[in-house]
């Protein structure tokens, strides 16, 4: 026996056949680059994150998201690579017949075949890996900018992200390979050397009855826009997508019958030019994929949705959170009389102070404004409202005077003097308010603005003396700091004169520092409060209220700006980040699975546009046929992805808009999701159609 | 026992209870050592299925096929591998050539298999590649020679192990007329020099003519054999038509 020789030769044909495949399927190749850079870089959060020493609570949770979306991530590279291993084997059925008939066995066959996805899996990782040392820079230095802090370039790849990217790859393969090893055991010889006479296998069976499953898909997913928003329980909108997921697979099976009963009829599309070359075509391609368009469907799905979420987060961070902290520092203590010493001789150890101004919030024990609030903002809709619109006092008073309130609002409405306010705006360079002694004011978060414009009709605000009423001479809404210090989303600012009458309520102390403001000093303040955390064993009456905020709240005794700042951008990255790198592998993996579908068509069907050229199609018209054909096909998965990703990303939209008071238009995420979800697409769709054309043009006469 | 290759009472059937199709009809022959037989039939007359049963592509409703001693119906997937790998060649029509080899790698892979040594495998590669009239070409890919090369090529990968049958599907169907002659004439070099037997399955009276004895089947069934004998090809090939006529003739005056 000499096995050397066998050795050799079998090196060779493993190395062709992986340089053949490479240029077969570059497509699959370079997305499974893009996915190991992006798996490398994101990965690399996990384990050389310097970001996080400036959220040491949030020790962990970027780790924690990243390696969240990174097993999603797995599972849709894992089906990607088993896909792409399963297609790649049945196209080369008639190659695998020939190895058999020569005598090779079919262990032999399969190590081959596996060694060469080994080879071909471990250029893209090595390409990717290394393409993935650099977009970290790229992720880090991005990630830097939004924290504000300076980022050193380091390029030297982490062995621990390389492990894990390594090991995530690797798995996914070996798990494919294996699963092909049974596909190999079950080879027939007769069968894989007839594969490639066969023509596209079309069952047309039960078209009539099956083409009811379009207006039924159809009308469901209308149903679920008219629905969406609406289902009152989580049972009902599990159920309700539960019937989607069902939808999107339905939808294919529906299209592909109607198609055929459509030409089966001789509606008048199909006289004209192509169509019936086009319809044809379609229908069969949508009918042996319709499984595989149903998933490609739910991925761009997700893909859109994951976009638009982290659009939001994006949105969020680059507009309101900037008026979040509009002072240096703020500091809030629930006593009344209340010095600040401790807490002004570890600002003045670690930063130069311009000025210190400490005021009261005061109260007059009533709570008309706060009752206004929870029976007036859209955040609470109906909770607080009696099914005749009367404000349910019960429900209130629960969430008021209960003495674990839920920490929205004081027990009691919020004032502030004329005076401090002005000072307040003086620091904040806004012009000064003026008020008569007949009037007050009231102060709201900017994104309640035009939620409370009538609040002055309903308000009874007494005057200094007690016997007559204040007129309410407006609304500001300036960002004024009023998750829990200036009042929770509102104050009221009455003439200092009506103070005489109130009591104060808490006491707040502003600091304007000169300069920059040391990193730490957060912490060393908030060291100082007592060491029992209030939060742990829910919210006590008293404490800080944050008001109507829900989606995004942010609860601290202290702020210091330049401390909070890139906190909590880091705390948002946290899930922008994920959200990103979900939706951009998805597209890119659901895209690939598509563009490698029609490529391999167009080398297998050449004969159907050899045979088109024959019959006069000149290569011009043929190329359009072809543009046509691929459009068609690229657009049924994304445009109906669009339609449901559509309803769920609008009302998210919507909710999170009135919950944050981002400026954007409702469906402003959801057009900058589509943009970027199609230019991906554009990307693959050029180079699939490219593809396809190169590979017609042996065959296509001019 | 005697006899090369002996097929007994072999039947196969396609389809299922309701709709079985009798692609061979209890077909018996021998085949002896060092002979070139022709197997011929109009399109459905089960000739590429026979082809295919012999060549432990398919298996065998019922009946046995014997090459030798060894009877092929009743080994296993993985010893039927050793068995084509040491006793069949194939040649196709579409030439099956691996495109990721050379022509000289693709006769050498077939000797690799075999686990042999470098110097036999050069030696027998060196021998092919001259007798086939293709060194010139051992260096191109399959993509950048002729069909007629290609079908050289795939003759020289089935015979270089000396195989003990040689099956050829229509070997001459994609080639142009002087491709088809000169591929006749390699099978009868490989006949005559080799001592390799051959069973071809060919449409065409002329390929059928460089034959020694052909087998004529309808519907799943052997109806004629004619043997060349003695006779010139030109007489042989009179005598093919003569039998292809009387079929085509019957068929003509039911009409």
């Amino acid at each position: 026996m000499n096995d050397r020789n066998y050795g050799k030769i079998n090196r060779t044909l493993c190395i062709r056949n992986m340089k053949r495949s490479m240029k077969d399927y570059l497509v699959y190749m370079l997305t499974m680059a893009l996915v190991t850079a992006l798996m490398y870089a994101f990965g690399s959060l996990i384990f050389q994150n310097e970001l996080e020493q400036i959220a040491l609570e949030l020790e962990g949770l970027m780790g924690m998201m990243v390696g969240l979306a990174t097993f999603f991530i797995m599972l849709i590279v894992a089906w990607l690579i088993n896909y792409m291993v399963k297609f790649m084997l049945e196209k080369r059925s008639t190659e695998f017949g020939i190895y058999l008939l020569l005598g090779m066995k079919r262990k032999a066959i399969a190590v081959l075949y596996m060694r060469e996805n080994m080879l071909l899996g471990g250029a893209a990782f090595v390409v990717g890996a290394a393409a993935g040392v650099l977009l970290r820079q790229v992720l880090m230095a991005v990630m830097s900018a939004m924290v504000r802090m300076e980022y050193q370039l380091r390029i030297a790849p982490d062995g621990r992200t390389l492990l894990m990217t390594a090991c995530c790859y690797g798995g996914c393969y070996l798990l494919a390979l294996l699963r092909c090893r049974r596909k190999f055991k079950k080879m027939n010889i007769h069968a894989l050397m007839n594969a490639r006479r066969c023509n596209e296998e079309i069952r047309e069976k039960f078209e009539q009855g099956k083409q009811i499953l379009l207006p039924l898909s159809v009308f469901f997913i209308l149903l679920f826009w008219k629905m969406f928003g609406r289902l009152s329980d989580t049972l009902q909108t599990a159920g309700f997508l539960i019937g989607l997921v069902i939808t999107i697979y339905l939808f294919y099976a529906g299209l592909s019958a109607w198609v055929i009963c459509y030409v089966r009829r001789r509606g008048a599309a199909v006289y004209k030019g192509q169509n019936l070359f086009l319809l044809r075509q379609f229908a069969s391609k949508v009918r042996t994929m319709q499984f595989t368009m149903g998933t490609l469907t739910a991925l761009f799905t997700l893909a859109l949705l994951g976009a638009s979420f982290a659009l939001m987060f994006s949105d969020y961070e680059n507009t309101v959170l900037e008026g979040k902290f509009p002072f240096d520092v703020q500091i809030y203590s629930q006593n009344i009389e209340e010095d600040f010493a401790r807490e002004k001789s570890v600002i003045e150890e670690e930063a130069a102070v311009s000025a210190y101004y400490p005021y009261h919030i005061y109260t007059d024990e009533e709570n008309q404004v706060n009752t206004w609030m929870l029976t007036h903002l859209q955040a609470w809709g109906a909770m607080y409202r009696k099914a005749d619109g009367t404000p349910d006092e019960a429900a209130i008073e629960r969430t008021l005077l209960d003495e674990n309130g839920d920490g929205t609002y004081y027990t009691y409405d919020t004032y502030m003097g004329l005076t401090d306010y002005n000072h307040l705006r003086e620091l904040l360079g806004y012009e000064q308010a003026e008020l008569s002694e007949t009037e007050y004011l009231v102060q709201i978060k900017p994104r309640l603005e035009k939620e409370v414009q009538g609040i002055g009709e309903d308000l009874s605000v007494r005057n200094a003396a007690g016997d007559g009423f204040l007129t309410c001479a407006g609304v500001r809404a300036e960002p004024f700091s009023q998750d829990g210090h200036n009042g929770a989303d509102y104050v009221v600012v009455v003439p200092d004169a009506v103070l005489d009458r109130m009591r104060p309520y808490y006491t707040e102390l502003v600091v304007d520092i000169d300069g920059k403001t040391p990193f730490g000093l957060q912490k060393k303040l908030e060291a100082l409060q007592p060491e029992e955390d209030p939060y742990a064993a829910g919210h006590v009456k008293g404490d800080l209220c944050c008001g109507s905020d829900t989606i995004i709240s942010i609860v601290e005794l202290c702020l210091v700006r330049e401390n909070l700042m890139p906190s909590v951008k880091y705390m948002l990255a946290t899930m922008i980040i994920p959200l990103f790198y979900i939706g951009l592998v998805f597209v890119c993996v659901a895209v690939t699975v598509l563009s490698v579908q029609q490529v391999s068509d167009g080398a297998r069907y050449q004969y159907r546009y050899d045979m088109l050229s024959k019959l006069g199609l000149s290569r011009r018209a043929i190329e359009r046929l072809i543009l046509k054909q691929l459009t068609a096909y690229y657009l049924c998965p994304a445009l109906l992805a669009v339609v449901i990703s559509g309803r769920l990303i609008l009302f998210a939209s919507d909710r999170f808009i009135m919950m944050t008071g981002v400026p954007t238009a409702v469906g402003g995420f959801f057009g900058k999701s589509v943009a970027l979800f199609f230019g991906i697409y554009l990307v693959y769709f050029v180079v699939t159609y490219v593809e396809f054309k190169r590979t017609m043009s042996s065959v296509v006469q001019n | 026992m005697s006899g090369y290759i002996r097929i007994c009472e072999v039947e196969k059937y396609y389809g299922n209870a309701n709709n079985v199709t009798k692609a061979i009809d209890r077909v018996s022959f021998e085949v002896d050592r060092g002979e070139f037989v022709g197997v011929m039939g109009p399109s459905g007359s089960g000739k590429t299925t026979l082809l295919n049963l012999l060549a432990t592509i398919d298996r065998v409703t019922a009946g046995h096929i014997y090459y030798g001693d060894t009877d092929i119906t009743e080994l296993s997937e993985d010893a039927l591998s050793e068995f084509r790998k040491d006793n069949l060649g194939f040649v196709f029509q579409d030439y099956n050539l691996l495109d990721t080899l050379t022509i000289e790698e693709n006769i050498v892979l077939a000797l690799t298999l075999q686990a042999k040594s470098r110097e036999e495998i050069v030696e027998a590669c060196e021998q092919i590649l001259s007798l086939l009239q293709i060194g010139d070409i051992r260096d191109k890919f399959p993509y950048q020679v002729s069909g007629g090369q290609k079908q050289r090529c795939a003759c020289g990968r089935a015979m270089v192990n000396h195989p003990r049958l040689l099956l050829a599907d229509e070997p001459t169907g994609a080639l142009d007329s002087r491709s088809a002659q000169t591929l006749l004439e390699t099978f009868t070099d490989l006949n005559r020099q080799m001592e390799a037997t051959i069973l071809m399955v060919t449409h065409d009276a002329f390929s059928a003519s460089y034959c020694g004895r052909i087998l004529f089947l309808q519907d799943g069934k052997i109806f004629h054999e004619l043997v060349r004998g003695t006779k010139s090809r030109r007489v042989f090939l009179q005598e093919i038509l003569d039998v292809l006529s009387l079929t085509g003739g019957a068929l003509s005056d039911e009409r």
